[in-house]
C-alpha cells in the first residue's frame, strides 16, 4: 500500500514539473523585443525595390510573370536597375517547354514581352534561397559580393518588397525545397530598422494565405498588403492556351491594371490602390495592415514606393574659389516646391500588435458541404481559443497516458 | 527451482522468502539508468553552441553615456580690438568686454547642446590692443595669444583692398608671431579694427580661422557682431536653421568605412550632333586634388571619371520664344535623371559598401539646345545646376553655338577650355558643399559683406565644423550599432558567435573611448580618425556574414527533434529501474522477515 501511494505521488510531482516546463516554453516562444523609434525625422532620399519570385518549374510560370510585370512597372515609373534587386529562378524564358522562346507574357493577348529589353536579374536560379534573401535584407554579405547584388539603402529610403510564390500559414516556400517563416521575416525587418536601412517599407505578398506572412511584424514604419487571408487561396487570373499554363495571378493583374493607368507625373495615393481591389474579382480578400505605419494612406502617393521621385534642389550659386572673383551675387534661396516626403516629427508609441493580430482576422468559413465530420471538427477547433495551450495540454495528456500504460503493463 | 516452488506452496506465509533476492536484474537496470544520468551532461555539452563572450555591459554603458552626454569639442573664441580710443586703458574694460561677449554668445546659441558642436564648453577671451600697450583677458591670461602692438594700422589700408590678401596677411602675421598657440581645441579669432575716418564698417570672414571687422564701429556693436560671427559661423558652420541643423552628421555622404567615391561623368546626349571631351587628368591635378587633400581628415576620397554617349534625358522641355531657348522648370527636376540609359553606377573602384557621389555634366542634343533651367519666379538659373542629397549633382552645359550647320564641326571633338572648366568646377564645388550640408554660396546675412572662398573648396573653419559633426555622428552610430548587435545576440540564444566578432567589438569599444578622450583634449582630427575606426569595427561586427537570423527555433522544435530519441526509451528505463528497485526492496524485506522469524522456529 505504501509503495503504491508513493508511486502515485511521484507521478503527480513529475507531471507538475512537466507542466511547468511546457508552460515556460510556451511563454518563451512568444518573446520578441519591441523598440521604439521615430523614423519621421529623416528625409526621403530614394526608392528601392526588392522583387522576389520564390518558385521554379514550368507550371509556376505565372509567378515569374508576376515578378517581371512588377519589375517592368517599377522601372517605367522611374526606379533604376541599380536600385532594384530582382530575384528569379529564371527558368521560364528558355525552358524547352516554352513555345515562345525567350519571351515571357503576362497576358494571353501576348502584347507585352516581359523578357524583352533591359531585364537585369540579380539573383537567378539556385541563388534564390532563404539565406540569400535574408542576407539581402539585412545587408550581411561576404565582402566579395558586388554592389549590384546588395541592398544599399539608407535611412531615407523607401523600399518596396514584393514576394510571390506558394505560401501557407505563416510561411512562404522557396524553390520547392525550403521555406521562410513569418517570424524570420519579422526579425530580419527589425534588424533592418535598427540599422537604419529603410525609412518606410511596403510589403506586397501574392501567395495563398498571404496575410499570415506579415502577421508577426513589429517594426514601425512598415506597411503590408497581402492577396488573401488565412485559410483563403489566391487564384490565377487566366490560362493562356498557347503557352499552356496560367500566366498571371489575380492580385498582381489588378495591381498592374491600376498602374497602367498611371504615369510618372501622377500622384494617386496608396489608399486608392488598396481600395481598387475587389474581393469578388480577386476571389480572395486583399488584406492590408497599417497599424505599424504612421502616415494616413490617402496622403501617401504611390510614387513614394513604386516610382522614383528624386528630391532635387537647385544650386543657387557656384562656389567662386577658382577664378579669384571677390564679388558675389545676391542670393535667392529656393526650396523644392513639391515636398511630398518630409514628415513632421510625430512621436507616436508603437501599439502592441499581439492583441490586434488576433482580432484583425478571424478564420473565414470555408465553403461548407464537403464533410459533415470536417465541419464538426472545425467547430470544435473554433471553440478552443488558445490553440497553443490546448496543444500543450494534449501533449501532457499523451505523456501521462504513455507513462501510466507502460507502468501498468511492465 | 521446483523445490523453491514446492516450498512456497507449502509456506502459508507469502511475505517471506528464504534466500536473498537476485541482484542481477537490479544491477542491470540501475546500470542502464545511471549511464543515462551520467551521459546527459556530456550530451548537452556536445550540443552546446559556441558563443564568444561579448562585453554586453560595456556596450550598454557606452550607449547610455553617449545618449546623455553627446560628444562635444572644446573651442576657444578670441576677439582682438584694435584702434579704439585710449580712454579705457585698463584690464577692467577688457574683462567687461569678455563678459559681455560671453553673455551675447550664450544668448544667441541658446542652451541646447547640438551633437558635435562646441556645446557650452567653449572659452572666450578678449584682447584690447593699443599702440602703447594692451590688455588681455580670458581663460588663458598668462599665455600670449596676440602679439601686442605689432600690427601697423596704417599699412592695413592698402592691403584691405583685397579681402583674400588681407586674409593671408593676418594669417602669416599670426604664424610669424606665435599667435596660433595650442589651445585645447581650435581657436577662432575676430579682429576688430576701428577706423574713425570711415563711414561704416565691413565684415569679412576669412578662409582660415579668423574674421575681421574693419571700419567705424563702437565696442558694443563690435561685441554683438563678433558674437554672431562666432556662434553662427565658427560654431555652426553658417548653416543656420535648416534641415541639417540638428544631427547633421547623418546626412554626410560618407560611407561607414570613411570613404567616398566622387564619380564624374560627361554625358553626350546625342553624339551625332557634337561630342564633348575633357582632360580629366588636368582637372584632377588643378581642381580636385587640393579638395581631396583638404577633406582627408574627414573622409578618404577617391575620384574617377567617365564619358558616356547616347544619353538622352527622361523629362521634356519646351521652346520659349522670349528667352530663345528650351526651358525646363523645377517641376521637371525630379524626372531629369534617365536612370534607364544613364549607366552612372559602374564604378570598378567602389567596394561593396562605399558611397558614390555622382557629378554629371549633361550636354544636350541639337534639338534641345540651349537648355536652361527656369526657376519658379521666372528667372533663369545662373548655374544651370541642381543636386539631389546623398546622390550627387548635375550641370547642364550648353555648347557655345547651338547650330549644327557646320558639318565639319560635328566630327571633331570639342574639349572643354580652361574657362569652361573653371565655370563647371565652381558649380561642382558648390554642389559638393551642398552635399556635405554647407551652403554653396556665401553670405545670406546682410551683415556679412563677404566670405573668402578657399581654393580647397572648404574653409578651415568649415572643415572644423564638418569634422566635429561627423566625429560625433560616427561615435553615436557605433554605439547604436553595438547596442543592436548585443540585443540581437542576446535574443537568439542558439546562434553561433564567432571569436572574430568578439575581437571586433572590443576594438570598437577601445576606439570609441579613445575618440572621446581625443575630443575632450580638443584634437579634432585625431578624434575624427578614432571615431571612424570605432564605426568601422562596429559595422564589421554587426554585418559579419556569419550572423544569420534564420535560427529561430522555438522550444517546441527542440522538443520535437529530441523527444523521439529519448522519451520512449527513457520512460521505459526509468520505469524499469524504479520498479526493479521496488521489487528488490520488497523481496529483501521478505527475506529479512523470514530471517527474523527463523530463530523462533
Amino acid at each position: 500500500m505504501e509503495g503504491r501511494k508513493y508511486e502515485a505521488k511521484k507521478i503527480t510531482k513529475f507531471s507538475h514539473l512537466f507542466l511547468y516546463l511546457l508552460f515556460f516554453s510556451a511563454n518563451a516562444s512568444f518573446e520578441s523585443s519591441f523598440s521604439f523609434s521615430s523614423s519621421s525625422t529623416n528625409m526621403h532620399t530614394n526608392n528601392w525595390a526588392v522583387l522576389v519570385c520564390t518558385s521554379r518549374f514550368w507550371f509556376n510560370y505565372r509567378h515569374m510573370a508576376n515578378t517581371l510585370s512588377l519589375y517592368r512597372t517599377v522601372k517605367r515609373l522611374g526606379i533604376p536597375d541599380e536600385r532594384i534587386i530582382l530575384m528569379l529562378a529564371d527558368d521560364m524564358a528558355c525552358n524547352t517547354r516554352n513555345s515562345y522562346p525567350a519571351q515571357v507574357f503576362n497576358n494571353e493577348n501576348h502584347q507585352l514581352n516581359l523578357y524583352g529589353d533591359n531585364v537585369e536579374v540579380d539573383y537567378r536560379g539556385y541563388e534564390v534561397t532563404v539565406e540569400n534573401f535574408l542576407r539581402v535584407l539585412t545587408g550581411r554579405h561576404e565582402t566579395a559580393v558586388p554592389r549590384s547584388k546588395r541592398l544599399l539603402s539608407d535611412e531615407g529610403s523607401h523600399i518596396l518588397l514584393y514576394m510571390t510564390g506558394h505560401g501557407g500559414d505563416e510561411f512562404l516556400k522557396f524553390q520547392d525545397s525550403e521555406e521562410i517563416q513569418s517570424q524570420d521575416l519579422a526579425d530580419a525587418i527589425e534588424q533592418m530598422r535598427e540599422k537604419g536601412r529603410f525609412k518606410e517599407l511596403l510589403i506586397m505578398v501574392d501567395t495563398c494565405q498571404a496575410a499570415t506572412l506579415f502577421s508577426r511584424l513589429y517594426s514601425p514604419g512598415v506597411l503590408a498588403i497581402g492577396s488573401s487571408l488565412k485559410g483563403e487561396n489566391s487564384y490565377s487570373h487566366h490560362l493562356d492556351s498557347d503557352v499552356g499554363v496560367s500566366v498571371v495571378d489575380r492580385f498582381t493583374f489588378y495591381t498592374l491594371a491600376f498602374f497602367e493607368r498611371l504615369n510618372m507625373y501622377d500622384n494617386a495615393s496608396l489608399s486608392s490602390l488598396f481600395n481598387s481591389y475587389n474581393p469578388n474579382l480577386l476571389m480572395s480578400t486583399a488584406y492590408y495592415r497599417m497599424d505599424l505605419y504612421k502616415r494616413p494612406l490617402d496622403q501617401v502617393p504611390v510614387t513614394n514606393f513604386f516610382g522614383s521621385v528624386m528630391e532635387m534642389t537647385h544650386v543657387d550659386s557656384a562656389y567662386h574659389a577658382f577664378s579669384g572673383k571677390t564679388k558675389y551675387e545676391t542670393p535667392h534661396i529656393q526650396m523644392p516646391s513639391s515636398d511630398q516626403s518630409t514628415d513632421q516629427a510625430e512621436q507616436q508609441e508603437l501599439r502592441t500588435s499581439d492583441a490586434s493580430i488576433e482580432t484583425k482576422y478571424s478564420v473565414k468559413e470555408v465553403k461548407p458541404g464537403n464533410n459533415h465530420l470536417m465541419g464538426q471538427w472545425k467547430a470544435l477547433l473554433d471553440m478552443v481559443e488558445d490553440t497553443d495551450a490546448f496543444v500543450n495540454y494534449g501533449l501532457l495528456a499523451m505523456a501521462l497516458v504513455a507513462v501510466i500504460s507502460s507502468w501498468v503493463l511492465s | 527451482m521446483a523445490e523453491n516452488m514446492k516450498q512456497q506452496q507449502q509456506e502459508p506465509d507469502i511475505c517471506s522468502r528464504t534466500t536473498l533476492p537476485g541482484s542481477k536484474r537490479l544491477l542491470l537496470t540501475l546500470y542502464v539508468f545511471f549511464s543515462f544520468i551520467i551521459g546527459a551532461p556530456f550530451f548537452l555539452k556536445s550540443r552546446a553552441i559556441y558563443r564568444a563572450p561579448l562585453p554586453f555591459k560595456s556596450i550598454e554603458s557606452l550607449d547610455n553615456h553617449l545618449s546623455m552626454n553627446p560628444l562635444l569639442f572644446p573651442c576657444h573664441f578670441h576677439t582682438v580690438f584694435l584702434g579704439f580710443g585710449q580712454e579705457n586703458q585698463n584690464m577692467g574694460f577688457a574683462q567687461e568686454l569678455e563678459f559681455l561677449m560671453f553673455q551675447k554668445m550664450q544668448h544667441i546659441s541658446g542652451s541646447d547642446r547640438v551633437c558635435g558642436g562646441c556645446g557650452d564648453n567653449y572659452s572666450v577671451s578678449v584682447t584690447v590692443d593699443y599702440i602703447s600697450g594692451c590688455f588681455q583677458s580670458g581663460a588663458l591670461e598668462n599665455e600670449v595669444s596676440w602679439p601686442c602692438g605689432s600690427l601697423d594700422l596704417s599699412e592695413l589700408e592698402q592691403i584691405l583692398a583685397s579681402d583674400a590678401a588681407f586674409d593671408e596677411y593676418i594669417e602669416s602675421f599670426l604664424q610669424r608671431n606665435g599667435g596660433l598657440l595650442k589651445y585645447r581645441g581650435n581657436a577662432y579669432r575676430v579682429v576688430v579694427v576701428n577706423r574713425e575716418m570711415e563711414n561704416s564698417y565691413r565684415t569679412v570672414i576669412g578662409k582660415h580661422r579668423h574674421a575681421w571687422i574693419y571700419g567705424k564701429i563702437s565696442e558694443g556693436d563690435a561685441v554683438s557682431l563678433a558674437a554672431q560671427l562666432f556662434v553662427n559661423f565658427f560654431m555652426n558652420g553658417g548653416i543656420g536653421e535648416g534641415l541639417f541643423s540638428k544631427g547633421k552628421g547623418e546626412f554626410m555622404p560618407i560611407a561607414a568605412d570613411g570613404s567616398v567615391v566622387l564619380s564624374f561623368s560627361l554625358l553626350n546626349a546625342n553624339p551625332n550632333d557634337w561630342v564633348f571631351d575633357w582632360d580629366f587628368r588636368k582637372i584632377d591635378e588643378i581642381f580636385l586634388s587640393p579638395v581631396v587633400k583638404a577633406l582627408a581628415p574627414l573622409a578618404n576620397i577617391s575620384v574617377e571619371s567617365q564619358i558616356l554617349y547616347h544619353t538622352p534625358k527622361a523629362s521634356y522641355s519646351y521652346w520659349d520664344e522670349n528667352l530663345a531657348s528650351y526651358i525646363f522648370s523645377t517641376n521637371d527636376l525630379p524626372f531629369f535623371v534617365n536612370s534607364n540609359e544613364w549607366y552612372l553606377d559602374t564604378s570598378v573602384g567602389a567596394a561593396g559598401q562605399s558611397k558614390i557621389l555622382h557629378f554629371v555634366v549633361y550636354v544636350p542634343s541639337a534639338d534641345e539646345c540651349p537648355l536652361v533651367l527656369q526657376l519658379p519666379d521666372g528667372t533663369i538659373s545662373s548655374t544651370n545646376g541642381f543636386m539631389s542629397p546623398t546622390w550627387g549633382g548635375i550641370i547642364v552645359w550648353n555648347p557655345t553655338s547651338c547650330s549644327t550647320d557646320s558639318r565639319s564641326a560635328r566630327l571633331s571633338r570639342h574639349t572643354f577650355s580652361s574657362q569652361d572648366l573653371v565655370q563647371v568646377m565652381e558649380v561642382f564645388m558648390g554642389q559638393l558643399r551642398l552635399l556635405f550640408g554647407l551652403k554653396s554660396y556665401t553670405s545670406y546675412d546682410v551683415d556679412i559683406q563677404n566670405i573668402v572662398a578657399s581654393e580647397k573648396g572648404f574653409a578651415e573653419w568649415e572643415l572644423d565644423v564638418l569634422v566635429r559633426h561627423h566625429a560625433a555622428y560616427n561615435l553615436f552610430s557605433s554605439a547604436t550599432t553595438l547596442q543592436s548587435l548585443s540585443k540581437l545576440v542576446q535574443s537568439l540564444p542558439s546562434m553561433i558567435v564567432m571569436d572574430e566578432i568578439g575581437k571586433q567589438v572590443k576594438l570598437s569599444l577601445e576606439a570609441a573611448n579613445l575618440a572621446e578622450n581625443n575630443a575632450s583634449l580638443g584634437m579634432y582630427d585625431a578624434a575624427e580618425v578614432s571615431s571612424r575606426e570605432a564605426r568601422v569595427w562596429a559595422e564589421a561586427a554587426f554585418f559579419h556574414p556569419s550572423i544569420m537570423s534564420i535560427l529561430y527555433f522555438p522550444f517546441e522544435h527542440h522538443v520535437a527533434i529530441y523527444s523521439p530519441f529519448f522519451v520512449p526509451v527513457a520512460m521505459h528505463v526509468f520505469i524499469a529501474a524504479f520498479k526493479e528497485t521496488m521489487r528488490y526492496r520488497r523481496e529483501r524485506e521478505k527475506y529479512w522477515a523470514w530471517k527474523n522469524q527463523a530463530p523462533a522456529l
